[in-house]
């Protein structure tokens, strides 16, 4: 018997950080606005408004870049404690609906809203309620998908922005999927989707057609995974108290690794990851483990901590390989390899940090 | 056959010497012993962890042969620690085992061949030596050695600069934050400038193997080496290969606020309230005003501690902040009763001084809280 579907919605608030700008700065409606560092000290984008979206400023690329994109581009320093604050009451209005809430970051979260507070059965309504509260009391819009679980709630609230209210019923589901690019699925990036097309798959469907031992090849152990969310399943339950202790990714050989250079290249890709994992959270690290299993079972790990906090991709790779040579990695065969990332803090959790000197 | 008969702390005192450099794990088993090494009128121990090595010998008397051999160097330390203080102890090989005898007490231990130890192979031609007090090498490393990095990606920072030049001995250590700078006067105009990075590990082994005297330590650098020799010690140890940050550049000259501050008073009043700093946050405020430097730190439960302290100071107000720990440090490791500090804006670092001399240099980068 097929167990009666969930209602979960997803909440996307929409250009967060710029529209906190806009809405207490009035001076900054209607102009194009991008939160961030300065070009000069080569700062990027965190959050461009919808008007700097029309030239092309996209959250994530150098500043210097957007201002030539968009000339009159209003650059405006991150506040993050606001933002913070914001977020705060933002999240208040979801626990108004039920308890089961679990933020991503500062501007999204999950809601499980089958069982609710309000006694509202229609999981539509409860996302036109909880966007109708969040304009009414905070002055700030965000768009909501609503879907039988979260891969396809966080889907959904992305198909129609600013302001927007996506409804994937059960009997809808499939139709919904047809629509849809590799990338679509939750875990696939630029690199995996490289990896697919490589194997011919372009479209979510193609997952779902793909021979299990034909995707496994191409993606490993996320195979499985893929395959369960190309059939529009997904039963990860919405977990209020999530909170990110660490991240870390392992892989496993079929045959033990000898070769010192191709276990440098593993933990190199595997770090990587790991940071790529950071980045997409919105989240930095101080600490960096690396976890060696040699063919015995035996297993060994190492792990630094630096001051700064960071999700860049080559500083935690650097940082790994420095570890590995502290292990026996290749004098002894070597069956797993993983690195992870500890002592997280969010975006805009500040950390003082002494400057450097300038060498 | 008997290797030595003599008291257990005549044993333990160079055996301690070259042991503490032993790594807990290591990948060639022999690393953990310790070679004893038996001649007519000496006997030596030699520990290593390939990029240190450390000789101690100790005269015997008595009849003896030439020997060597390898030991579990942990055991046979513990096994001469927990007999009673004073017991004689002989040393005797029997069967490639060590035999351990005191009074009623029998241990054997197995032994490794000594040919199997892996020693350091001795740079050929020394390119600088000097020869200078113990206690003055011991002060100068306590001077600036608190500030070498841990574990840093930049391995050269992993150990700490020296540099003998125009008669002078200077160490220089930084971990990118803060940076400790000593030099003393040595004599020897002569000698030809060299700069070496030792490792962190030599210098915490060093520091804590010389010995306040006047005794002198002969210290020899070449290209790819350093020897220091002491008292019964010989300690060899690679260098760090790399290109040491220029110390020079960091250091700031002509910083506009300065002042004396009695080191005791600082240093108390930044542990006090270095209390309320949590572990993630070390920060600690400064706002110099006229008289007075006020000092005070928070934490993530908003509890706030607050010092004042009096100074001769006037001018423009400065809010600053800093890591507490970078500046207990150089107070600690410091003996004088005034430092000097000086000062630029919130973004520059500060500098920390001797009155009037010009041998210690502790540079201090701020951090915004």
């Amino acid at each position: 018997m097929p167990e009666s579907p969930r209602r979960i919605i997803h909440v996307d608030m929409d250009a967060f950080y710029a529209s906190v700008e806009q809405r207490d700065y009035p001076e900054l409606r209607g102009r194009p606005v991008a939160v961030g560092g300065p070009a000069e000290s080569r700062g990027v984008v965190a959050a461009a408004s919808y008007e700097a979206r029309a030239f092309g400023v996209r959250s994530a690329i150098p500043m210097a870049r957007a201002l030539r994109l968009c000339p009159e581009l209003v650059i405006v320093r991150p506040d993050f404690a606001r933002y913070r604050a914001v977020s705060q009451q933002v999240m208040a209005i979801l626990r108004s609906c039920t308890a089961l809430v679990e933020p991503l970051s500062l501007d999204e979260a999950y809601l499980d809203v089958t069982d609710n507070l309000w006694g509202e059965p229609l999981a539509s309504n409860v996302a036109k309620k909880l966007k109708a509260l969040i304009r009414g009391q905070l002055n700030l819009s965000a768009s909501a998908g609503v879907a039988p679980n979260k891969f396809l709630a966080k889907i959904a609230s992305g198909w129609k922005k600013p302001d927007g209210l996506t409804v994937i019923a059960p009997e809808r589901v499939e139709e919904f999927l047809r629509e849809l690019p590799v990338e679509a699925l939750s875990g696939v990036g630029p690199v995996t989707a490289k990896k697919l097309r490589a194997i011919g798959i372009e479209r979510l469907l193609d997952v779902r057609a793909a021979e299990d031992e034909r995707l496994h090849r191409a993606v490993g152990s996320q195979a499985g995974w893929l395959k369960s969310l190309s059939r529009g399943e997904d039963p990860r339950p919405v977990e209020p108290d999530r909170q990110r202790k660490s991240l870390s990714d392992e892989n496993t050989y079929e045959k033990d690794l000898t070769d010192l250079e191709q276990i440098r290249g593993e933990i190199e890709r595997i770090a990587r990851r790991t940071a790529e994992g950071l980045a997409k959270r919105k989240l930095r690290a101080r600490t960096v483990t690396i976890k060696v299993r040699y063919a015995d079972f035996t297993t060994v790990t190492r792990s630094h901590t630096g001051i700064a906090p960071t999700c860049d991709a080559a500083q935690i790779a650097a940082r790994a390989l420095a570890l590995l040579e502290r292990t026996e990695a290749a004098r002894r065969p070597v069956r797993l390899l993983g690195v992870g990332a500890h002592g997280l803090l969010e975006e805009g959790e500040s950390l003082p940090v002494p400057g450097s000197l300038p060498f | 056959m008997n290797l030595l008969k003599t008291q257990r702390e005549a044993l333990l005192g160079p055996l301690q010497a070259v042991t503490g450099i032993i790594e807990r794990r290591h990948t060639l088993p022999i690393l953990s012993n310790v070679l004893l090494s038996r001649t007519d009128t000496h006997i030596e121990f030699v520990a290593t962890d390939i990029e240190i090595e450390i000789t101690t010998s100790m005269t015997i008397e008595g009849p003896g042969e030439t020997k060597k051999l390898t030991v579990g160097a942990r055991k046979l330390v513990d096994i001469l620690r927990a007999l009673p203080e004073g017991s004689e102890v002989t040393l005797a090989l029997q069967d490639k085992r060590l035999q351990v005898k005191s009074g009623k007490s029998r241990f054997n231990l197995q032994t490794l061949s000594a040919e199997d130890f892996p020693r350091l192979v001795l740079a050929e031609a020394s390119a600088t030596s000097l020869s200078v007090p113990q206690k003055l090498l011991k002060a100068l490393l306590g001077l600036v050695q608190y500030a070498m990095a841990q574990q840093d990606i930049r391995y050269y920072l992993n150990g700490l600069l020296m540099v003998v030049e125009e008669g002078q001995l200077k160490l220089v250590a930084t971990d990118g934050h803060r940076l400790a700078y000593a030099s003393r006067e040595v004599g020897g105009k002569n000698l030809p400038k060299q700069e070496v990075i030792l490792p962190r590990k030599t210098i915490i082994e060093l520091s804590k193997l010389l010995e306040d005297s006047d005794d002198s330590v002969a210290i020899e650098l070449s290209s790819a080496q350093a020897k220091f020799k002491f008292g019964n010690v010989v300690l060899v140890s690679k260098l760090v290969d790399g290109k040491f940050p220029d110390y020079g550049r960091v250091i700031p000259q002509n910083h506009p606020k300065k002042l004396k501050l009695e080191r005791i008073a600082l240093l108390q009043a930044l542990q006090r309230a270095a209390i309320l700093t949590s572990d993630k946050f070390r920060g600690v405020r400064w706002v110099l005003g006229d008289g007075s430097l006020k000092i005070s730190c928070s934490n993530t439960e908003q509890e706030e501690a607050q010092e004042e302290l009096d100074v001769p100071y006037k001018g423009e107000t400065l809010d600053i902040g800093f890591n507490v720990g970078y500046l207990v440090d150089v107070l600690n490791n410091l003996d004088v009763a005034e430092v000097e500090c000086g000062l630029g804006d919130a973004n520059s670092s500060a500098l920390f001084t001797l009155p009037g001399r010009n041998d210690f240099k502790y540079v201090v980068m701020p951090m915004r809280i």
